[in-house]
């Protein structure tokens, strides 16, 4: 009997091409985009999730600002750790990263560029959870100038060979040689601190570069602090207690925990390891993902429903026969089934398919298979438990007909049923026109943060960095030298517009500015509380800029390279209470136990990218090896372009240094790489959005050809008495435009809240024009006019005689 | 003369085979006429109704309706001359279920550009001219066949037409209901001056007319 059920099924599916075919359709895109969209949503949810990371917190600092806390930075102290250890019993143990930076990593004379690596503690196995595929975890990370490799880098470093016990040097101005210890293990693990390799934390002590920096017991946070927490421990009481825990030298911070879990998606501080991701960004993907998911079931209910009375007859016919309700409730199921059957497969096709242009897309590597299967089940059986449900409703909606008006044909359809598919045309619309919103204010947020001016020229202008390795034993002067000299000869290129040299340019990152904790303004007040930022640039650094001086100027040369005087924008001018900013010129302030003495004031410009404020900046003037600024002429350059001039330069540098490493950056580039997230969030934004007005228009598509075949009759008898094939499309087309606006009057005020939400993570937002909305709803319209005309317009033009001939 | 058919030919292809469904038609009809088609099933009664009331075209020959030459009209002018001209009444009624007994009367007035209070005053003087104005309200559901039939006539008369084109209007009823039909028809057509074309199987109802065709194989016998 069964298989009875299922030739019926299969027959009637390939009978029903086009309403199978739509079905599977668009059943496939929503389940295919639903799984990629939570493959991404785990994905971000996973990070920092281990054995026992539920007990391990980061600690971070508050700063008080204007009398509150706020979170003011991922980094704590050196003491950190071990002083609040002692303090508190519930801490078990602490852990510190400290990032190495600007070191290379070198084996024999072999480079290895972009190694990023922390010293740690040795409780970083216990705390972090991680494991030694080589090497002893008690001792590894014990000895000073002990290294410990990840796999990867491992095998780029060394191939084949063993690595335990080889030498390897790490490249600043002394040249330490360290030791293997370990290999860790490789276990896939997202983190929100990435290192290639580890070096032990009592390294630290020995090492030239950190000298001095042992005895900034509280006054210099570069450390990240994690403390595994004894699993009993009523948390918020230990926060608590943590952030009432005053620590004499440091009046104006305290310490603050979070749990380690959390950061990945809630923390968004100062100084984080890594750009984080953002629980908001997750959400609305989550959420679109559920609409898209939940569209194509109301399509499938929408379609089968409307389809079923089709078939009424046939259960009419089948129920005479003798058919219960359970076994035609089965046999509706059985339909149901196998259709969502097919579309998954085809979905998971989909999704395979679709997977690596994800990635990529999203800068992700997520993957789909029997590694994580069990991510994949909750997801496959949600799919599964939806499938099932839509399947339930249209199988009762038949079961319920009863045999007399069957088969004579007469299905009025219930006025519940109507209503439950008008309702559910009416969800699909204002699914759809809420993500329409979503994805025009989404560019237009974009495009207006691209537009907007920065208040410096950051066109053609290249940042040049580089590392060299071998500078013999006068390292500095010959580094300073060397560099004039480069200088010299960049001047000599024809393209080369302007130069200058500095640690840090807008759009830069926030760990090459330097920064003060307090500083003394002009009329003698001291502000302890606030962190203030500043950077080192040449005098030339402002005319290459493009800055606009309110007052002032820029510095005056010094044979030396360096002088006391700095360069502040309005805001600090303002931060320090003086209103005229031609008052502050002249005047001094003080900070890292300096005097300073103020040489102009700039236009407020953007520094940090335009998702938060303008903040208080200085620029001081000091010789950086960090990064020279090049200006280019385009209209100079030769025929080869942008790169044929960055060929030139590099060999430029690489004869004054043989033994470097050389690298540019543009600044546009760079400037505008902040927008990378929203630009990613966009594109996703409007790649769902399409698919799910696919989706809706499919649905759509499929019911008005059921719309009309129920309505011919009515058109036929219309047209006889008068009626224009314009006057039918009115008809037809007028509940799809009351849906519609119906859906759109609903979608307004979420859409508006929802993106009024969302712009709140920037700092410069764009509006919420009227015509944002409107166009939406235009679109929605639209759209659903063109799904529905073709059919419409079919059943208009046909021939009345056809649809009243007498059976 | 009110219209008039010459030669009128009418056919489908079928398998590279030519069947004709109408057959040189020459038909003349005056004003104030009520004519019965009669016929056996298949013969093209519903066809020639079809032709006359300008639903369907022809292939050959020349159809004159009033002043207006209906085989050199486009589309667009036909479907005017009809709705100005023609009402038609079916044998399954074909009354629109979703709407009540008023608003199907009120139906074709709506694309005939009447204003609201005339179309109001049409439907209220039809209501009582049928004596159904205490079903106004009821949907075709709730009536018998006889009585959704009255409405089909009343609906074909409201916009006063020249011409009723009745296929088998009776087909459906029972023979005292029939009989109220043609009375009806037959009231209109001499009171009023309506002028009725109507297919039957009955040649009690086509008793009534002034004049009977005979349609076979879509001839004239
Ligand atoms: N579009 C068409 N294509 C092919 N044949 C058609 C078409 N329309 C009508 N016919 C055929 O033309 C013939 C006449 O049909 P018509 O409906 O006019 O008959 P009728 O006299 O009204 O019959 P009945 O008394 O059963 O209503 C029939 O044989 C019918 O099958
Ligand atoms: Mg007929």
């Amino acid at each position: 009997m069964y298989t009875l059920f299922l030739k019926i099924a299969t027959r009637y599916l390939f009978k029903n091409k086009l309403y199978s075919l739509i079905n599977i359709l668009g059943l496939s895109i929503g389940v295919a985009s639903f799984v990629l969209i939570m493959l991404y949503v785990d994905h971000e949810k996973s990070y920092d999730t281990f054995e026992g990371s539920e007990n391990v917190y980061r600690a971070y600092m508050d700063y008080q600002e204007g009398g509150k806390w706020v979170a003011g930075d991922a980094n704590t102290y050196i003491v950190t750790g071990p002083t609040l250890k002692d303090e508190f019993p519930e801490i078990k143990d602490f852990l510190r990263f400290r990032y190495v930076n600007g070191v290379l990593l070198l084996r024999g004379n072999q480079v290895f560029e972009h190694t990023k690596g922390s010293l740690a503690d040795p409780s970083y196995f216990k705390i972090f959870h991680s494991q030694l595929k080589q090497g002893d975890v008690t001792t590894a990370l014990d000895e000073p100038y002990s290294i410990i490799l990840t796999e990867a880098l491992a095998q780029k470093v060394f191939g084949s060979e063993d690595p335990m016990g080889k030498s390897l040097k790490l490249m600043d101005s002394y040249g330490p040689i360290f030791t293997v210890t370990g290999i860790l293990k490789e276990d896939h693990r997202n983190t929100h601190i990435k290192n290639d390799f580890l070096i032990s934390f009592s390294t630290f002590r020995a090492w030239e570069v950190f000298e001095g920096d042992w005895e900034r017991t509280w006054t210099q946070n570069v450390y990240y602090t994690y403390f595994s927490i004894d699993p009993n421990t009523n948390t918020a009481l230990l926060q608590q207690k943590i952030k009432d825990f005053k620590i004499e030298a440091l009046p104006y911070e305290r310490h603050n925990i979070e749990p380690l879990e959390d950061i990945h998606l809630y923390s968004n501080k100062p100084y984080e390891a890594e750009a984080n991701g953002s629980i908001q960004r997750v959400r609305f993907l989550f959420v679109i993902g559920v609409i898209i998911m939940v569209l194509s079931w109301l399509n499938y209910i929408n379609l089968s429903t409307a389809k079923s009375l089709e078939r009424a007859k046939e259960t009419g016919v089948r129920k005479v026969a003798g058919a219960q309700k359970p076994q035609i409730v089965f046999q509706s199921l059985l339909e149901s089934f196998l259709l969502n059957g097919i579309a998954i497969l085809v979905a998971i096709g989909i999704v395979f398919i679709a997977l690596p242009s994800f990635n990529t897309f999203i800068g992700k590597d997520l993957s789909l298979g029997i590694s994580n299967i069990d991510q994949m089940l909750p997801i496959f059986g949600l799919v599964c438990l939806g499938s099932l449900v839509s399947g339930l409703y249209p199988a009762f909606v038949l079961s319920r007909y009863t045999p007399a008006n069957t088969l004579k044909g007469k299905v009025n359809t219930s006025p519940v049923g109507l209503q439950v598919r008008k309702g559910l045309i009416v969800g699909q619309f204002f699914a759809t026109i809420i993500l329409l919103v979503g994805t025009l204010m989404v560019n237009k947020q974009i495009l207006f943060l691209k537009d907007r001016p920065i208040g410096a020229d950051l066109e053609q202008v290249v940042a040049l960095h580089w590392q060299v390795l071998n500078l013999g034993s006068d390292s500095d002067s010959t580094l300073v030298q060397g560099i004039r000299a480069f200088k010299d000869e960049l001047r000599n290129i024809p393209f080369v517009e302007k130069t200058a040299t500095a640690n840090t340019f807008p759009g830069g990152r926030y760990e090459d500015l330097g920064s003060s904790a307090g500083i003394t303004f002009p009329n003698g007040t001291r502000d302890e509380k606030r962190i203030t930022y500043n950077y080192s640039v040449s005098p030339t650094f402002f005319e290459l800029m493009d800055f606009t001086f309110v007052a002032g100027g820029p510095f005056k040369e010094t044979s030396r390279g360096y002088s006391n005087e700095i360069v502040m924008n309005e805001r600090f001018v303002q931060y320090m209470g003086i209103s005229e900013m031609d008052e502050a010129i002249g005047k001094t302030v003080r900070f890292w136990e300096q005097d300073w003495t103020i040489a102009g004031i700039l236009k407020d410009y953007h520094h940090f990218g335009l998702k938060t404020g303008i903040e208080p900046i200085i620029l001081r003037y000091a010789p950086s090896s960090n990064n020279i600024l090049v200006k280019l002429d385009q209209k100079a350059m030769a025929s080869g372009g942008m790169e044929q001039a960055m060929v030139q330069i590099e060999g430029t540098w690489k004869k004054i240094f043989p033994e470097s490493t050389f690298n540019y950056t543009f600044l546009d580039q760079n400037f505008e790489a902040q927008y990378k997230d929203d630009k990613t969030f966009g594109t996703a934004f409007q790649i769902f959005t399409v698919l799910s007005i696919l989706i809706a228009s499919m649905g759509l598509f499929g019911l008005t050809s059921y719309t009309v075949v129920r309505r011919k009759k009515e058109i036929g008898v219309r047209k006889v008495n008068g009626a224009t094939i314009l006057q039918i499309l009115a008809l037809l087309n007028t509940d799809f435009v009351k849906w519609v606006g119906f859906a759109f009057a609903m979608a307004i005020p979420v859409s508006w809240y929802a993106m009024n939400q969302w712009l709140n993570g920037f700092a410069y937002k764009t509006s919420m024009s009227w015509w944002v909305f409107a166009l939406s709803g235009f679109l929605a319209l639209v759209i659903a006019l063109a799904t529905v005309s073709w059919q419409s317009f079919k059943a208009a033009t046909q021939n009345p005689v056809e649809s009243l001939r007498t059976e | 003369m009110l219209l008039q058919l010459k030669n009128i030919f009418k056919w489908v292809n079928s398998g590279g085979q030519r069947i004709f469904l109408l057959k040189d038609i020459n038909l003349q009809v005056e004003e104030g006429e009520f004519i019965s088609v009669m016929g056996p099933s298949g013969s093209g009664k519903s066809t020639l109704l079809n032709v006359i009331g300008m639903l369907d075209t022809f292939d050959e020959g020349e159809y004159h309706f009033l002043d207006e030459s209906v085989h050199t009209l486009k589309e667009k002018h036909r479907s005017n001359l009809y709705k100005e001209y023609i009402g038609f009444v079916f044998q399954s009624y074909h009354l629109l279920d979703d709407l009540k007994v008023y608003e199907n009367l009120e139906m074709p007035l709506l694309y005939k550009k009447f204003k609201g209070s005339e179309r109001r005053a049409m439907v209220a003087d039809m209501l009582d001219r049928f004596n159904i104005v205490g079903k106004k309200d009821l949907f075709p559901a709730q009536l018998s066949g006889g009585q959704q039939q009255l409405v089909g006539v009343a609906r074909a008369l409201i916009a006063n037409p020249k011409l009723i084109l009745a296929d088998e209007p009776t087909g459906n009823l029972n023979s005292q209901q029939s009989e109220e039909i043609m009375q009806l028809f037959k009231r209109l057509n001499e009171e009023d001056g309506v002028t009725i074309i109507q297919v039957t199987h009955s040649e009690k109802n086509a008793a009534y007319g002034s004049r009977v065709i005979n349609l076979l194989d879509g001839r004239m016998v």
